[in-house]
């Protein structure tokens, strides 16, 4: 199974049960609001967080869990994985600070504990712990007019698609999340435009590991290559001035 | 004081302010020594110390394949300066990096957990292999000094050759991959930086750096020493950086034209200025001035053109590190002068230790000699300055202790309180609520208040015997304080004990000794405990129970109050709990017209303001 959230705004009453919620599971205190963050509501202490948006949309805004994340790709210790059920976690106890993967995310989705001594990343981390159990995440079971849903990817994606062919003038034709960096496990319908939330517009649908797997995969190529060429150079240049040091003395 | 003298002096100086905010660095996070932030993760720790830094170190591997693979013998008078450079640069990049990490302490996982898909475990991997080739490159200049490392010495001379070649292959990949890090943020980087041959660009600027830069240091240590810099052989080093950073400008235009980006060069924003700062900076004029055969032969010409690419391509790094990223929320990163000085603290340390390196190890041909750093001199009595400070020799070490700390001093002056107490947050006042039978609850003013029902309260919990139940802890003499008396923070637990009222004269009029005993310390933990004189100030019946006197924030005490006590009741009877934030925070910004916010914001209104009524509201 890949595990699935889909999100419907048209569904969503703004009522944050999923953010409440999601304090309680993963022990969120209270946030303060800091120089450093963003406007979007989520932080270090709010993994997940409801954005509105125009025409009273409402958007949950999370990890959106990719199934080729760039944060995993790009942490050089691995403390992000994505599992199999398609849950990206975070091992904080491998993690060193580089912050890399909240350079990578083409969302902007991890926040850092600036204000720790000993500071780690933070972000939804899918309640993996609880559907490896068989459940499912604490917003989606908060919900309480089933905005947000959870199941298998393939299942809500047949869902979502099915709810824009029955009511084409309600929804815009698109599944957020289908195809977007190579498809994520948060999936959104809408009726508006959801590129504020999402970066939809700017964010295509090639997987962002694959931009630095052509660089990578040069690498030993390159290394053999170079100390190959400078071998090379030294000793023919080496050679010539022998020879030409035997010459002039012969 | 002769030119080395005061360059040194400033270095320390410079070194000490660091010092100052490297505790505060490292007590109290990023976030207090810092302007980063979620958007903008990655500043210029990253930028100038980690790539800034590589890039400037890469004179090393330009001048040693120079010299030992085209074996052009006649530069193997600066290939002990630039490896030096080289190393300590890299030594530098590597502090650096340990204030940039979040978790400094963890820099090993990268050698214990791996993932060779990310760029930046290569770049860790080359930089720490090709630290240890340069320290094994290095290290028989200093080993000359000692007779016993000869045997070493000699293997290690033995060795060169494959030294030289894995260092060359090394520090092309890690300079190609410090441009790699950014290919996977084709959304963050500006269009006319990002592109998928990055990494072929900084390896080519890299190489234009580290020519740069062999001139440049050349020509900075010919100044403070008083020596003549080797002006012939540096003009061809001249020459070939002209043709580097002539290849570079192609393939950089070419780049953008490929990628069709040309339409950005012309557009009036401050980036496609700052694109073209750069290219001027770091390629135009210093192609220029080295391509005059009469400049790139003088000393000030070529001194100045190095100055012009290395800054130009430091200033490369930096804005393809983090200053050429569109922000999402507008934001602009600037750095603090607390990451700068970090940054400069660093550099300065590196050169303190370059010049203690060619002062007593033979980097050059002629040692150049600190002229009073003899200890052996006799004392000068010089009437104004040297005299009391002892021997010449010494007396330079007690100047350049004295810079340090007063650097440092002033360093911890400079340092705000919300920089040490790591707030990362103004404190918010909390402001006094108003109303007669209805209490507009807003403590910090946004507009999102709560129209309590006071007196509907009183009435409810039985009359006036019933303040205790809400407002512990009362002044003397108080039937109800206002919260705001002691929850002074929005958002920040406060101090309820006034210690300067009660030693005042014309406050409380206690002494010393009536709180703090005899021979004890006087502090908080010595103190008497306040129920010893405050018997009655924990009215009996309280619904809350006062554990020290520690105010916590408005928000939380108020939220605890009513919430805890809502939830009860509302289970006593069945009832639905009060779980969502707008059941009682109703009063929304459209309630109160935006001018009214504005002005109650700027506290224009002050103690006169008139609050709608209940009903007015409706």
């Amino acid at each position: 199974m890949k595990a699935a959230i889909l999100t419907d705004t048209t569904k969503c009453i703004n009522c944050h049960e999923c953010v409440a919620a999601c304090k309680k599971q993963n022990h969120l205190t209270l946030d303060l609001p800091r120089r450093w963050d963003l406007d979007d509501g989520l932080s270090a202490k709010n993994w997940t967080s409801v954005v509105e948006g125009p025409e009273h949309t409402f958007v949950r805004k999370q990890c959106r869990h990719c199934l080729e994340p760039a944060c995993v790709s790009a942490c050089p210790v691995g403390a992000l994985q994505r599992t199999k059920l398609g849950a990206v976690v975070y091992e904080s106890s491998k993690c060193m600070g580089c912050r890399y993967c909240m350079m990578a995310c083409p969302y902007g989705i991890p926040r850092y504990e600036w204000q720790a001594a000993v500071p780690y990343v933070r972000k939804c981390i899918f309640c993996y712990d609880r559907i490896a159990a068989g459940g499912q995440p604490a917003c989606t079971e908060a919900c309480p007019t089933k905005a947000t849903i959870f199941g298998d990817r393939d299942l809500l994606l047949a869902e979502a698609h099915d709810r824009i062919d029955k009511s084409p003038d309600k929804y815009m034709n698109k599944v957020w999340g289908e195809h977007d960096a190579g498809g994520t496990s948060v999936l959104c319908i809408s009726n508006a435009d959801l590129s504020f939330v999402f970066g939809g517009a700017a964010v295509g649908a090639k997987p962002l590991p694959a931009t630095t797997e052509v660089a990578m995969g040069a690498v030993p190529f390159a290394f053999t290559g170079v100390v190959a060429c400078m071998a090379a150079v030294s000793w023919v240049i080496e050679r010539r001035m022998k020879n030409g040091k035997d010459e002039s003395n012969g | 004081m002769d030119r080395v003298r005061k360059l040194k002096l400033a270095l320390w100086a410079l070194l000490g302010l660091a010092a100052s905010v490297a505790v505060t660095r490292f007590l109290f996070g990023l976030g207090a020594s810092t302007n980063l932030t979620d958007a903008n993760p990655w500043g210029v720790w990253v930028g100038f110390d980690v790539m800034g830094g590589v890039a400037l170190a890469s004179g090393g591997f330009i001048v040693t394949a120079t010299v030992y693979i085209f074996k052009l013998e006649r530069f193997h008078s600066v290939i002990r300066p630039a490896v030096l450079t080289a190393f300590l640069g890299y030594v530098a990049v590597a502090v650096g990096l340990l204030f940039d990490l979040g978790l400094p302490w963890n820099i090993w996982h990268m050698m214990v957990y791996w993932n060779p898909h990310s760029p930046l475990f290569e770049v860790g991997w080359c930089v720490m292999l090709y630290l240890t080739i340069l320290l094994l490159e290095f290290f028989p200049v200093p080993a000359e000094e000692f007779p016993r490392l000869a045997s070493i010495r000699s293997t290690l001379i033995k060795f060169r050759l494959p030294l030289v070649i894995i260092g060359i292959g090394l520090s092309t990949l890690h300079q190609s991959s410090l441009g790699s890090l950014f290919l996977i943020m084709p959304y963050r980087l500006h269009p006319l930086w990002y592109s998928p041959i990055l990494p072929v660009m900084f390896l080519i600027s890299a190489i234009g750096l580290g020519l740069s830069m062999v001139i440049l240091e050349s020509h900075f240590t010919a100044y403070f020493y008083r020596r003549s810099p080797e002006v012939n052989l540096l003009a061809s080093f001249a020459s070939a950086c002209r043709w580097v950073l002539l290849i570079y400008l192609a393939v950089r235009f070419s780049d953008l034209i490929v990628r069709g980006q040309t339409s950005q060069l012309l557009i009036g924003n401050w980036r496609t200025g700052l694109f073209w700062f750069e290219i001027l900076v770091m390629a135009v004029i210093p192609i220029g001035l080295f391509s005059s055969v009469r400049l790139r032969s003088s000393q000030a010409g070529q001194w100045t053109a190095a100055a012009f690419a290395v800054c130009g391509i430091v200033l490369n790094r930096i804005d393809v590190g983090g200053v050429a990223h569109p922000r999402p929320n507008g934001g602009f990163y600037l750095p603090s002068w607390t990451e700068l000085s970090i940054s400069v603290g660093i550099v300065s340390a590196a050169v303190l230790a370059f010049l203690f390196m060619v002062e007593h190890f033979k980097v050059w041909e002629q040692r150049p000699a600190d002229p009073h750093a003899n200890p052996l001199w006799l004392p000068e009595f010089h009437p104004v300055d040297t005299t009391w400070l002892g021997i010449p020799g010494i007396a330079a070490r007690t100047t350049y202790s004295l810079a340090f700390i007063v650097a440092t001093a002033l360093g911890f002056g400079l340092l705000n309180v919300r920089a040490v107490e790591s707030r990362g947050v103004d404190p918010t006042p909390v402001h006094r609520a108003r109303g007669g039978e209805i209490l507009w609850i807003d403590g910090n003013l946004d507009g999102f208040g709560v129209a309590f029902k006071h007196v509907e309260h009183q009435k409810r919990e039985g009359g006036n015997e019933s303040c205790v139940k809400c407002h512990h802890m009362n002044l003397p003499r108080d039937k109800g304080s206002a919260c705001a008396r002691c929850h002074r923070d929005m958002y920040l637990p406060s101090d309820a004990f006034q210690h300067d009222w009660h030693a005042s004269p014309s406050g409380a009029r206690i002494a010393c000794y009536q709180c703090h005993a005899e021979g004890e310390a006087r502090t908080a933990a010595t103190a008497a405990a306040c129920d010893k004189c405050h018997k009655d100030l924990v009215p009996i019946g309280a619904l809350i129970v006062v554990k020290n006197y520690r105010a916590v924030a408005y928000t939380e005490a108020m939220h605890r109050m009513c919430i805890d006590c809502h939830v009860k009741k509302a289970r006593e009877k069945n009832k639905p709990e009060m779980t969502r934030c707008d059941w009682c925070h109703k009063d929304r910004r459209d309630v109160i017209d935006s001018r009214e916010l504005l002005l109650r914001k700027a506290g224009l209104m002050g103690e006169n303001v008139v609050l709608p009524t209940r009903e007015a509201r409706k």
